[in-house]
């Protein structure tokens, strides 16, 4: 039989008059005899975090149906990953979720790694976890400043973005930039560590636990932050499970899947840190799991940082045709300046395969999926983002909320357009 | 809790059950517990099994696609309840027949496996929706479907997700489909009527 365009509900291309999308009727008449309002939230909506546009469909002040529509901030990342070669595609992968641009890096070069089958030394994946957690604190601090400030307490961010400035200090020490850092590189780290680099991360590691109980202090016990976030936006674990949810959205709901547990990469099997579950599943538990991961966090660095400090040997992969060829003496040997020309002109030949990598990202399963065909750029590359799949929840947790909590509900998603639109 | 249920919530670990985690890791494809299970039980449709660096994939025929993830996800050992990423590969230019490889991401949480299903269709040919199974399918399939033109036989909403709703230049992560589209981009000054300026770098103008 052969489909056509009308027997799946696919819209005819000149159609733009968005109301038939949703099941419900603006004529539709309510048992109350009122009608159904069409609310249209976004695109320049504070609190969609960006371009997104949610439709909604109230009764009063409940709403019925909701349509989030996304796409404004789509770049193709997908489709241009396919015409560069593997080394050019990291500062594209700092681009997608830009508030936590090391573990996107991340994502991006361990699953090349696999590609290659190449072993990055202990070091190197050390200074990885390093960043990469740091990373996750600057993520979590954002969205703890923003969401608080949709939902009412305005002087979150004030705090939060506070310490996020001091990581951003780090990063720009280790890397020189501050938001999009281009850090990972496939093979580990070419250049050497600055001086005062470990200085600054150990005066931030001292001054942030009494930050977090700041945070805390301000909102734990907040009866108006309380009466905003207990009870709201309930997601049971089947229901989190079937609609794929990742990172505290899952661990919220009480389901244990962190993949830097359940499949370890980098060097996190030797690391000491716990999971933090919810048990109700709404978006206090959520923002309890967000926050708890954060003192996670900061005992990870330390125990890498304690094990690390005191170590120089090398950080980059060892002679092997797929990483960059030493700066030293290309300046010298004609030799060394014929191979690093000719890496950073052609690039490396993958083997035929198909590799798939996720990593914990801080808002949830960050994967790469890459198809080689044996050229020196990916066949297919996919990007598997955590809030892209965690967005599709959103309309099952507005149905039957009030239209005041669809800020709220956005916001414990814990979205970035930039990651969701790609 | 008793011992039926704590068997359900945890992974095998007793020895000599064929139940194993390590046995999904085994060299020796025939022992993998899906695939294993797949040839008996679905003996036509379940094609091929394919291990690189340690992920295992599985082809199936597209008319059980779904069929089959329904079983992995309701059998009382595979357990296979988790869908990570589902998507498309154009193989225009790697083989001539068929063109699309529809890949599922699947994982279990109790085993902590991974498993890559794929099934193979010409252009135009439709594929079960995994919604039925997984509601995290539907925006997977969308996109789906916005970016190659895939149609998921069953799927509630298919419409486009990432592009515009009027977006007339066809699919763009289709082989055939230039970079740039297929529209013409405007060129700036092409009359130069605006004067060159001398760049430092160049000596040229822009």
């Amino acid at each position: 039989m052969e489909p056509t365009k009308t027997e799946f509900n696919v819209m005819e291309s000149t159609q733009t008059d968005y109301s038939g999308t949703l099941m419900v009727e603006d004529e539709h008449e309510l048992a109350s005899g009122e009608r159904v309002m069409t609310l249209n939230m976004g695109p320049q909506h504070p609190s969609t975090h960006g371009v997104m546009r949610v439709l909604l469909k109230l009764d009063g002040e409940t709403v019925i149906e909701c349509d989030p529509m996304i796409g404004y901030l789509h770049r193709g990342t997908e489709k241009l990953s396919e015409t560069k070669r593997y080394a050019q595609i990291v500062p594209w992968t700092d681009r997608l979720d830009y508030t936590a641009a090391p573990q996107n890096n991340l994502g991006y070069v361990l699953a090349v790694e696999k590609l290659l089958g190449l072993n990055v030394p202990e070091r190197a994946q050390y200074w990885r976890v390093i960043m990469v957690e740091l990373s996750r604190l600057a993520s979590h601090l954002v969205w703890l400043g923003t969401h608080a400030l949709d939902i009412g307490a305005l002087s979150m961010s004030l705090y939060t973005f506070r310490e996020r400035e001091m990581i951003m200090d780090i990063f720009e020490t280790f890397c020189g930039a501050r938001l999009t850092t281009n850090m990972m590189e496939i093979g580990g780290f070419s250049r050497p560590l600055p001086d005062t680099l470990i200085e600054q991360i150990r005066n931030f590691l001292r001054v942030f636990p009494n930050r977090i109980t700041e945070y805390t202090d301000l909102l734990t016990a907040n009866p108006i932050w309380l009466a905003r976030t207990k009870g709201v936006g309930v997601i049971t674990p089947e229901a989190a499970t079937s609609y794929s949810l990742t990172g505290a959205c899952l661990r919220g709901s009480g389901i244990n899947y962190d993949i830097r547990k359940a499949d370890p990469y980098l060097v996190y099997d030797q690391l000491d840190f716990e999971v933090p579950l919810g048990q109700f599943g709404d978006v206090f538990d959520r923002y309890l799991v967000r926050v708890e991961e954060m003192r996670q966090a900061h005992k990870i660095i330390t125990q890498a940082l304690n094990y690390i400090e005191h170590d120089d040997r090398p950080m980059m992969a060892y002679e092997s045709a797929y990483v960059m060829p030493p700066h030293m003496g290309t300046m010298t040997t004609a030799e060394d300046m014929q191979r690093h020309f000719v890496w950073v002109i052609k690039g490396f030949s993958a083997p035929i395969g198909e590799v798939y990598h996720a990593i914990e990202h801080g808002k949830g399963e960050f994967g790469i999926h890459i198809v080689s065909d044996g050229g020196s750029m990916p066949y297919r590359m996919r990007i598997r983002t955590p809030d892209y799949v965690n967005l599709g929840v959103l309309p099952h947790m507005a149905q039957g909320a009030m239209l005041a909590d669809m800020v709220a509900l956005i916001g414990t998603i814990d979205i970035v357009l930039g990651s969701v639109d790609r | 809790m008793t011992d039926g249920e704590n068997q359900k919530s945890n992974a095998v670990v007793t020895t000599g059950t064929g139940w194993e985690r390590e046995l999904y890791y085994d060299d020796d494809l025939s022992k993998h517990p899906v695939v294993r299970e797949l040839s008996a039980v679905f003996p036509d449709d379940f094609l091929d099994a394919v291990r690189f660096r340690n992920e295992t994939t599985i082809y199936v025929t597209p008319a059980r696609f779904r069929d089959i993830a329904m079983y992995m996800r309701d059998h009382e050992k595979l357990q296979i309840n988790f869908l990570s990423d589902l998507t498309a590969v154009d193989m225009l230019n790697l083989r001539t027949a068929p063109r699309f490889d529809v890949t599922a991401q699947l994982y279990s949480i109790p085993n902590r496996v991974r498993l890559r299903m794929k099934t193979s269709i010409d252009d135009g040919q439709s594929v079960p929706s995994l919604v039925p199974v997984f509601n995290g399918a539907n925006w997977m399939e969308r996109e789906c479907y916005d970016m190659f033109g895939i149609f998921f036989e069953g799927h509630p909403n298919l419409r486009r997700i990432l592009l515009q709703d009027d977006w007339d230049e066809g699919h763009p992560l289709r082989k055939d489909y230039p970079t740039r589209g297929w529209k013409d981009f405007p060129v700036y000054n092409k009359e130069r009527t605006i004067r060159r300026t001398k760049t430092r770098w160049t000596g040229r103008g822009v």
